[in-house]
């Protein structure tokens, strides 16, 4: 909107300008000639009037463009020569195209008239730019108003370029000289501060001080020739004379200020690679303030570190080194080779003592004599620390090839940056860290769901068999497994195992183990016959260091008789009577040995089962959980509570066990899975030559309940 | 949480792993890069101390199970010694000392390798 108001204005401007323009035009091909005071009055205003809107449409041109003082002073550059051919050349094509200028100025013909026009136009519409780049100038990077000065500046020249028209009547010569003098004080007073000269860099400031030479000679030469009596001058005195004087003003301006501007650059030269490094510091330690917050690649932050860090202290190398497992890593490298930066960084912090460097250190590698096993011959090297609360984490590296070494402001430069630089690489590897730990996170609700499949989703039902089990998934899965399988309408088998390791890998080796035990129950008749097949088949696909301990039971109900194999899994438990018996029939966990050795070693036992047998599986998550102190739950405490609630129902006993298990690792989160399975063994009697249960009552009570 | 670290001590050419902490799914491979480098030494004849170690879990053991095929391969092999009751019940259950041999004292397992030697010369 603002923009689109801009260009109606503009619009406007240009167009009045026109008419204006007409208007001139059409009054100097009529009324010239005549020397009325009123029409050159007339002649004055109209001229003037039309300059002023001009250099209105023109200055919002100007200023719209945004451009940089280089191009600026090479456009002032530009007109200067394009006026300084105009003049050079006026006298010799206008003089012999035209013949007696003056009689044509004062009987001007229609194409006399346009050509007349069309170069007052070029000289005035050059000068106007040239005074509005001058203006330009003047606000460039200035941090206070100094309107005024400049406006009282120019009220002054049109004072003087008014006067100009007195010039005629050597009584009022003084009034004319006072305004020029009093506008070339001002001239120099507003031209003497030159600001905008610091913020350039070297390189500018010295193609700026050769234009600068050629422009202020420009001007003058301009200057000279404008002021001698020719073609020219009749030409524009003729037009008006005070814009004529306004133009010599403006040359005087342009003298003026490119002689200061010239001697204020001369000056500038010397300080300015100084300026230029501290700017290019400042400007690099913004650039990166940003990225901290945008780039989070690491591969990319420590690229730009080392590309910044090259920059801010004029070094011809850059390299990351980080510590990790009392390792030096480079990290980035930037225009070193990867063997030379190890090599480089091996002499430093191998020279220091503890292997660490304390303070930002200046490396002479040139007395160092292995340094000239180096593919490159640098001759020092910066190393900054970076820090992350105080601990030292690594450092940022410079170095240099040719005879200067590094001195106090490069060290201040750099250990400002790398300030920047460890917030920069700790902000990134935390982001890094989350990530990988939401990755993780989405692997365990993976896990977590292929083990909850995998387990029997209800417990069989067998009519002299009192079965529970408990299931307590730890957060990182732990691969504990269970199963039950209907063999026939008179066996059940059973399997607890339990794969080492956790998450992912430990739930895909559950399923597979699945897979194994629910095929080979099918067709295995004794439990060591299905470990042992077991293991055959886990040969192909277990790793070498992993491995499951598992036992596995087959009860048969008619003969009331257990037998059971066990490979290197939690003994099972049988708690008959007054006393718990360990079921630890000797055999190595699935997976560790693939010879006979495994079969040899593998025994089965074969139990006869008694009224209230309550026979217990479990893993180690239960007589390993522990408590705030570290302290396991423990066999001894298990088997404790075992005894004590022997007489209740399977599911009463495993409420009680993971009650205390609970109530005893309360303070300490729970590691591995737990898994617990209980089976009580209900003996059938015969009563009147039908079958019926011993403990029949107990459960009659419980179905009218 | 729980840490865990080795440190290694040569014995002529046996080398003892110390093993401190406890040894878990999160810290096997700390013990992993310790057996790493020893073979990559071509150090062949390990023993491991246990005295210091308050807990190993399933995948702890694993990490022995990993390296033990290699180290015979090249006549040499992992010793266990001076285990706790309680590490040495886990090591049981899974059928280990079918597997390894386990000593008493540091020393037994040292002199075991250097009658194995005189075997072989």
């Amino acid at each position: 909107m603002k923009y689109r108001f801009l260009e109606i204005q503009q619009n406007l401007k240009f167009r009045v300008f026109l008419t204006l323009g007409l208007v001139l035009f059409f009054f100097k091909l009529f009324a010239s000639g005549t020397a009325s005071a009123l029409m050159t009055g007339f002649n004055e205003l109209l001229v003037i009037l039309t300059a002023t809107v001009f250099i209105f449409y023109l200055k919002d041109f100007v200023h719209n463009r945004q451009i940089n003082p280089l191009t600026l002073v090479m456009s002032i550059g530009i007109l200067n020569a394009l006026i300084f051919f105009l003049l050079e050349f006026s006298d010799l094509i206008l003089g012999s195209f035209f013949g007696n200028i003056e009689q044509q100025i004062a009987h001007p013909g229609l194409i006399f008239n346009l050509v007349y026009t069309f170069y007052v136009f070029i000289i005035l519409s050059s000068i106007a730019y040239v005074f509005l780049s001058l203006r330009e100038f003047y606000f460039y990077r200035e941090k206070r108003n100094k309107t005024t000065y400049f406006n009282t500046m120019i009220i002054f020249f049109i004072l003087a370029s008014l006067a100009a028209l007195l010039k005629g009547m050597p009584e009022f010569a003084y009034i004319w000289n006072t305004f020029l003098i009093i506008s070339i004080i001002l001239i120099i007073i507003n031209s003497i501060k030159i600001s905008w000269i610091a913020f350039i860099v070297k390189k500018d400031k010295v193609t700026l001080l050769i234009l600068s030479t050629v422009i202020t000679v420009l001007f003058i030469v301009n200057l000279v020739n404008y002021t001698e009596d020719n073609i020219n001058r009749k030409l524009l005195t003729s037009f008006s004379p005070s814009i004529a004087q306004f133009t010599a003003i403006i040359m005087i301006y342009g003298v003026i200020y490119f002689s200061i501007l010239f001697f204020t650059t001369l000056f500038h030269l010397p300080t300015a690679e100084a300026f230029d490094r501290k700017a290019q510091e400042v400007s690099s330690l913004q650039y990166f303030s940003k990225l901290i917050t945008e780039v989070l690649d690491f591969k990319e932050l420590t690229e730009t570190i080392t590309d910044l860090a090259v920059k801010i202290c004029g070094a011809d190398a850059s390299w990351i080194v980080w510590k990790s497992d009392n390792e030096y890593k480079i990290l980035a490298n930037n225009n070193i080779g990867y063997v030379d930066a190890n090599a480089v960084t091996e002499l430093v912090i191998g020279k220091s003592r503890k292997g660490i460097i304390d303070s930002t250190t200046i490396l002479d590698l040139k007395k160092i004599k292995t340094a000239n096993l180096l593919s490159v011959n640098y001759n020092a090297a910066l190393f900054s620390s970076l820090r992350t609360h105080n601990d030292i984490k690594g450092y940022l590296c410079v170095a240099r090839k040719g005879d200067i070494s590094f001195d106090e402001e490069d060290i201040s430069a750099i250990n400002t940056f790398s300030d920047y630089a460890s917030v920069a690489i700790e902000n990134a590897r935390l982001v890094e860290e989350s990530i990988e730990k939401e990755r993780l996170e989405k692997e365990l609700d993976v896990a977590r769901e292929v083990q909850r499949k995998i387990l029997p989703a209800k417990n069989p039902e067998f009519e002299n068999l009192d079965i529970s089990s408990v299931f307590i998934p730890a957060f990182e899965v732990g691969g504990d497994y269970y199963d039950f399988f209907e063999i026939s309408q008179d066996k059940l088998g059973f399997v607890i195992a339990d794969v080492a390791g956790k998450g992912i890998s430990a739930a895909f080796i559950m399923a597979e183990v699945k897979g194994i035990f629910e095929s080979l129950s099918k067709f295995s008749s004794s439990p060591k016959e299905l470990l042992v097949r077991a293991n055959q088949i886990l040969q192909r696909t277990l790793e070498r260091k992993s491995f499951v301990s598992a036992a596995y039971g087959v009860i048969d109900i008619q003969k009331e008789v257990l037998s059971i194999a066990r490979a290197g899994h939690c003994p099972v438990l049988c708690i008959r009577g007054n006393e718990v018996q360990n079921l630890t029939p000797s055999g190595m966990g699935l997976g560790l040995d693939f010879s006979e050795y495994f079969e040899n070693t593998l025994e089965e036992k074969v139990i006869k089962l008694k009224t209230d047998d309550v026979i217990v599986l479990y893993t180690d998550g239960i007589t390993e959980a522990k408590n705030s102190k570290l302290e396991d739950f423990g066999t001894k405490h298990f088997e404790q509570i075992l005894l004590e609630n022997r007489k209740l129902n399977a599911d009463e006993i495993s409420n009680k066990v993971i009650q205390a298990v609970t109530l005893f690792s309360q303070s300490n989160s729970q590691h591995d899975d737990i898994t617990l399975v209980i089976l009580k063994w209900k003996q059938k009697v015969k009563i009147n030559g039908e079958e019926e249960w011993q403990n029949l009552a107990p459960q009659l009570k419980n179905m009218t309940m | 949480m729980a840490e865990f670290s080795t440190t290694i001590k040569e014995h002529d050419d046996v080398s003892i792993i110390y093993l401190k902490g406890y040894l878990d799914a999160h810290t096997t491979p700390v013990l992993e890069n310790t057996f790493a480098n020893l073979i990559e030494k071509e150090k062949y004849k390990i023993a491991v101390n246990f005295k210091d170690l308050a807990y190993i879990s399933s995948a702890g053991l694993g990490v022995f199970m990993a390296f033990i095929e290699k180290i015979r391969d090249n006549k040499g092999d992992i010793k266990f010694t001076s285990m706790s009751d309680k590490v040495y019940n886990i090591f049981d259950l899974l059928g280990f000392p079918l597997l390894y041999e386990i000593f008493k004292s540091e020393e037994e397992a040292v002199n075991k390798f250097k009658e194995n030697k005189k075997v072989e010369d």
